[in-house]
């Protein structure tokens, strides 16, 4: 999916990428490039690998082989941490919130100093105005939808240059699909943001996206440009 | 009077010897059996103070910091590598504990010491003479506890740590120097522990094994507190006044194990203890 000249100019190059737990190969010599400002669908059916993709993109998990590539720079060595310095969010999947800490400290936790604490409120604010009317409010207190929202906004408080997001529509109503996907979309077009969005919700990713691919049992086996027949294409896919 | 006071102040000197233990293990999740260790070290650091006539007072940041350098040596090089084996974890600690308790007998010999009172004397409250000491252990403790709530809801490194405590995955994820936070949390909690063995030497004579028992007690409470310091005092209170109660009234042989048995008891009853966790 990537040839050279991708790999330079890529905001995020994954070069045959192998990973997986102990001895097994989850993800299998996979290529992938993010384009610089693009929104990423990478989508598949359960225990396809996409949560372990994110996973070793951010360092949570050893690449085994090949090379992950951040604006041209390998991450090999920099890990979750060293790769959030470097402007890289993060939204898991698998309890994403710490539940008994406030909205506040939700929030408060993805930058390194307080000194951007407050602009980080605005930025959030413009998105999701609730959470900050509600900033001593424990995470766990928070329905569903607004937990979402919340996960989100804590993405979005450091600015990102690149966003890793795991199904984060998952189990949600349309109307907080929708303001999740105007957030992101305006911040991808406002900041430049890069977001690789790894999803099962169909009508979302064709409402954001730019670019689509499938991934099946580690490697890819569709991608393309989000385009007319792309739903027809990533349905015969996803069906069971 | 003198019995309520009593009360308050043993629970006050059981809270600070095992708020050092508590730090740990709260963000940890394992024992430090060297605990008794460190707070024998900080003891001695009193002793050693009070030998080369320095003010008594500088035996606090000098144990404190003494308690921190090794508790860094230690977790860098013993504890680091046995986090995802906490029982191999507390068998290491407690070997390294017996052999600090070995180089301090090496060093200062078996023989008992003592130290000077840092505030001798009596007080009157209420109409009851009191030590002062005692009463200075008590202001101690809640200074302790209210630096602590400080330390854990005011600051970032407490913020972190609390992170760190509810959900590590996350905490790494998102970019939490994760090993940081745990260095800096043991090193917290042996330099506590180095503090409170240089606030007991007023109160109990000093020898190599002084810890041991302490470290008993601080255990048992530790267990019944979970990882809250809230649940701590209200432990030590409680088992602190206990043992207060069964000393005066019953036999002071008793008291000495009052704490482990009505642990025992509440763990038997309320597997959590007094944790909401």
């Amino acid at each position: 999916m990537n040839d050279m000249s991708d790999v330079k100019t890529a905001k995020l190059a994954l070069d045959n990428v192998t990973s997986g737990y102990g001895h097994v190969d989850v993800i299998k010599s996979l290529s992938l490039d993010i384009r610089r400002g693009e929104i990423f669908a990478l989508m598949g059916k359960n225990g396809m690998g996409k949560t372990t993709l994110l996973k070793t993109i951010l360092g949570l998990l050893p690449l085994k082989k090949g090379r992950i590539l951040l604006d041209g720079k390998p991450t090999d060595n920099l890990g979750p941490k060293g790769l959030v310095d470097a402007h890289v969010a993060y939204a898991p999947q698998d309890q994403p919130l710490f539940q008994d800490l406030t909205i506040r400290d939700n929030l408060r936790i993805a930058l390194r100093s307080d000194r951007d604490l407050n602009a980080g409120f605005d930025r959030v604010q413009g998105h999701f105005p609730f959470l900050t009317d509600r900033l001593g409010q424990k995470a766990g207190t928070l329905s569903g939808g607004e937990q979402k929202m919340l996960i989100i906004a804590r993405s979005l408080m450091m600015q990102p240059d690149l966003l890793l997001i795991d199904e984060i529509s998952e189990g949600l109503q349309p109307t907080v699909i929708a303001r999740i996907a105007d957030a992101l979309k305006t911040e991808c077009e406002a900041n430049g943001t890069t977001i690789l969005i790894v999803e099962q919700h169909l009508s979302f990713v064709l409402g954001i996206a730019d670019r689509w691919a499938v991934l099946k049992l580690g490697v890819i086996d569709d991608s393309g440009d989000i385009a007319g027949d792309t739903q027809d294409r990533i349905l015969e896919h996803l069906r069971i | 009077m003198t019995l309520i006071l009593d009360m308050l102040t043993s629970a006050a000197i059981l809270f600070i010897v095992a708020t050092g233990l508590l730090t740990i293990f709260g963000v940890l999740k394992i024992i430090n059996f060297a605990h008794g260790a460190w707070l024998t070290v900080g003891a001695y650091c009193a002793v050693a103070t009070a030998h080369m006539g320095l003010n008594p007072w500088l035996a606090l940041p000098l144990a404190f910091a003494a308690g921190a350098v090794l508790g860094l040596l230690t977790e860098r090089f013993i504890v680091r590598p046995l986090y995802s084996r906490p029982l191999d974890a507390i068998l290491a600690t407690w070997g390294l504990g017996i052999v600090i308790g070995q180089l301090i007998t090496l060093w200062f010999g078996r023989d008992v010491q003592f130290t000077a009172n840092l505030i001798p004397g009596t007080v009157d409250l209420l109409g009851t003479t009191y030590s002062a000491y005692r009463l200075f252990a008590l202001v101690a403790a809640i200074a302790l506890g209210l630096g602590f709530s400080y330390l854990m809801e005011g600051t970032r490194l407490g913020l972190s740590a609390r992170a760190v405590i509810m959900n590590e995955t996350l905490a790494r994820a998102l970019g939490l120097d994760t090993a940081k936070i745990r260095t800096v949390t043991f090193m917290i909690g042996t330099g506590l522990a180095g503090l409170a063995g240089v606030l007991l030497t007023p109160l109990t004579s000093t020898d190599p094994t002084m810890g041991v028992a302490w470290l008993v007690g601080s255990f048992m409470l530790v267990m019944v507190a979970g990882q809250s310091f809230g649940a701590l005092a209200l432990a030590c209170l409680l088992l602190g006044g206990a043992q207060v109660i069964v000393s005066t009234y019953v036999s002071p042989i008793l008291g000495g194990i009052t704490v482990a048995v009505l642990a025992a008891i509440i763990l038997r009853i309320s597997p959590k203890g007094f944790s909401r966790a």
